[in-house]
């Protein structure tokens, strides 16, 4: 029974994992949290929704251009609204408030285009299992990570291995000393909120494709804030390894204790490690974070 | 310059808002012009119906209505009510809102002189008008109103001249533990609901009671948090149990369809069962096979050929789609003239004692058994089995 719930725990986690990347990367530029990131996922579910339910072409390409949109979307919140904040001067506060902002609209938007109804993908996997000692994992399960895995490895190599990944890292430590030296600051910024967006619509359609498509399912990207906060705000293997712990821990806490305290537990863990260890488990200096 | 545009402007505003509200709201119409409503002499018994004829929900109220019309045709069409007395219809628009609801029913009493009103079919509506209906002594028929207090107070007092048709939320949960246990022979099952849903609880807790009065056992009994997609941690603890049975009590068929998916990957294979909540055209085709064989228990609906039959004359006398509240607006008036008939007289307080005495109506909503003490019927219900895409109607269940 415990490896069960240990399978599971890892399964939730994979999809938090794919959000708290997201997350961790635009806070260890920008030092705030993008809270539209889980809106983000949502509209990239939303578009292969379209291209595979209305224009019925087939799944796979529907789900890249669902990645497709979520990179496209968190590129143009980027571009509209958060860039135009920090030309302004304003402080960081004002980020998070048009992030809440621009999250709500999202919901919104989808709530009035889409109704509140839940929606599937056309393309349906059959129901079957694998067992692995004394646990089941679902097929679906597996592939989903698997794709989260090879997505977030990619995504190691681009962030230590390439310029952009260099370039990343130099504004994530002091953004003006590396507009000195060179680094096109804006340009770079843009490119992570494409990534992330990216990201983000991988995590949606993985959602959708296991709990189905619904208005609010950006919600979900409140646990990937928690999990990044966990791992350590701006640390990109740090969100990894807090996401799959809160995975577990929330479906420990279900399995053993009740799934009425599951969440009592997550913010409880979120104010102690705050208490006790702000920098999170792979975090650095976050005096002034989260 | 500005200022006559302004005044302008206001006129305009004025003139349109007047001819908004010059639109009235459908009511009582004149019977002489309509022939399911006789000419008002002495002879002519008024039963009134309120409902929804107006705005976003009148799809329902309208449906009821013109089953509330064909029944007092045929009352009147097979000689009426009390050795001649013919019937007269008089529909008033409540507009789904409880203070038009309430508005509407004193009309129907002090200037129509009803002897008894069908509907609403909303319990927001029905459980103001029942104190009303006890004031003014002209007993009310809420048709689809399942909210326990339609017919009794905060208390549990009863509301005496307060009825319904159908049965409260929680009566589905006795049905279903009873079939479980009786029909099904299980002796060990699983329950799952949700924490803090009223419905979900309410149902639950019923069937933990029928079932274990049966002599069963709930080995294993999860909730989820409203708004949870992922139910395998709870699974898991069910499954570690070995339950014959899974009663699954949620509203949403998409979560049910995802809890079929998830038990099945955890290798669960047992029966799932479930309420009302289960009623969607699409919960079989989401669950994608995992709900292959399971069943659950709802309202009759047309899967009685009789009340198949008269959707379909409905349908075709006034081109509505097929909607259930049809039958109640028939089955309301029925019930009605039923009540006259044994109480020989058409005094409002009369009916609501005959209506009270009522042991059992056969109507097309099925047998509806009354219990005097709540106002409560007691009614059968049909069972609804997954096969393939879709759920199909598998046998009626009787009134327990």
């Amino acid at each position: 029974m415990f490896l069960q719930q240990l399978v599971t725990g890892i399964s939730v986690g994979g999809i938090y994992a794919l959000l708290a990347t997201g997350y961790s990367l635009i806070y260890s530029l920008l030092d705030f949290s993008n809270w539209a990131h889980g809106e983000f996922a949502m509209v990239g579910a939303y578009v292969a929704i379209v291209f595979s339910t209305f224009v019925n072409i087939p799944f796979l390409p529907a789900a890249l251009l669902g990645i497709a949109g979520g990179a496209l979307i968190s590129y143009g919140c980027e571009k509209v609204t958060y860039r135009r904040i920090r030309r302004n001067g304003a402080p960081n506060m004002f980020l998070m408030i048009a992030a809440m902002g621009l999250s709500n609209m999202f919901q919104q938007a989808a709530n009035l285009i889409f109704s509140g109804q839940y929606r599937s993908y056309p393309f349906k996997l059959p129901v079957s299992t694998i067992k692995i000692g004394t646990a089941y994992i679902g097929v679906l399960d597996i592939i989903s990570l698997v794709i989260t895995a090879v997505v977030i490895v990619i995504l190691v190599y681009l962030i230590n291995k390439t310029q952009f990944g260099l370039n990343v890292r130099a504004i994530s430590c002091n953004a003006y000393a590396a507009k000195v030296l060179g680094v096109k600051v804006d340009k770079s910024i843009a490119q992570v909120f494409l990534l992330a967006g990216g990201l983000a619509g991988v995590a949606g359609i993985l959602y959708g494709m296991k709990y189905n498509v619904f208005p609010t399912m950006g919600n979900v990207g409140l646990k990937a804030f928690i999990a990044s906060v966990i791992g350590g705000l701006g640390s990109v293997p740090g969100a990894i390894v807090g996401a799959i712990i809160l995975g577990i821990l929330e479906t420990l806490v279900s399995g053993y204790i009740s799934s009425s305290l599951r969440d009592l537990f997550s913010f409880t863990l979120l104010i102690v490690l705050l208490l006790v260890k702000p920098s999170g488990l792979f975090g650095v200096d976050v005096q002034d974070k989260a | 310059m500005k200022k006559v545009i302004a005044l302008l402007l206001a006129l305009v505003l004025i003139l349109a808002m007047t001819a908004c509200g010059g639109e009235t709201a459908p009511e009582a119409k004149d019977p002489a012009s309509d022939p399911a409503n006789p000419p008002a002499d002495a002879d002519v018994i008024k039963i009134g119906y309120v409902s929804d004829l107006t705005g976003p929900t009148a799809l329902w109220g309208t449906a009821g209505q013109y089953g509330a019309e064909a029944a007092v045709k045929d009352i009147n069409a097979n000689g009426g009510v009390l050795d001649g007395k013919m019937l007269q219809l008089v529909p008033m628009d409540g507009k789904g809102e409880a203070a038009d609801s309430v508005s509407a029913f004193k009309k129907l009493v002090e200037e129509h002189k009803v002897v008894a009103s069908v509907g609403t079919n909303f319990s927001s509506c029905n459980i103001p008008m029942a104190s009303v209906a006890d004031e003014l002594k002209v007993p009310v028929l809420g048709t689809a109103t399942s909210n326990e207090q339609v017919t009794v107070d905060e208390n549990g007092n009863l509301h005496p001249y307060s009825f319904r048709m159908c049965f409260i939320d929680s009566y589905l949960g006795t049905v279903i533990g009873n079939y479980a246990a009786d029909n099904l022979k299980f002796t060990k099952a699983a329950l799952f609901t949700v924490a803090g849903n009223a419905n979900s609880e309410s149902v639950g807790s019923f069937i933990k009671d029928a079932f274990e009065a049966k002599g069963g056992k709930i080995v294993a009994d999860e909730q989820c948090q409203e708004g949870d997609v992922d139910f395998r941690a709870q699974l898991t603890n069910m499954k570690a149990k070995e339950p014959e049975v899974i009663f699954v009590i949620m509203n949403d068929y998409a979560k049910t369809a995802t809890f079929a998916k998830q038990a099945r990957e955890m290798g669960i294979e047992c029966l799932l069962m479930g309420h009302d909540g289960w009623d969607s055209a699409q919960l079989a085709g989401e669950a994608n096979g995992a709900l292959e064989g399971c069943l659950y228990v709802s309202r009759i609906g047309f899967n009685s050929p009789d009340a198949k039959a008269f959707g379909e004359r409905i349908s075709k006398e006034y081109n509505i789609g097929m909607e259930a509240e049809c039958l109640f607006g028939y089955d309301g008036v029925m019930w009605v003239a039923d009540a006259i008939n044994r109480a020989g007289s058409a005094d409002p307080t009369a009916v609501r004692d005959a209506l009270e005495a009522t042991e059992v109506f056969e109507g097309l909503i099925g047998t509806l058994v009354m219990d005097p003490a709540t106002h409560n019927p007691s009614m059968a219900c049909a069972l609804y089995e997954c096969s393939g895409d879709s759920f199909t109607f598998k046998e009626i269940v009787e009134a327990q």
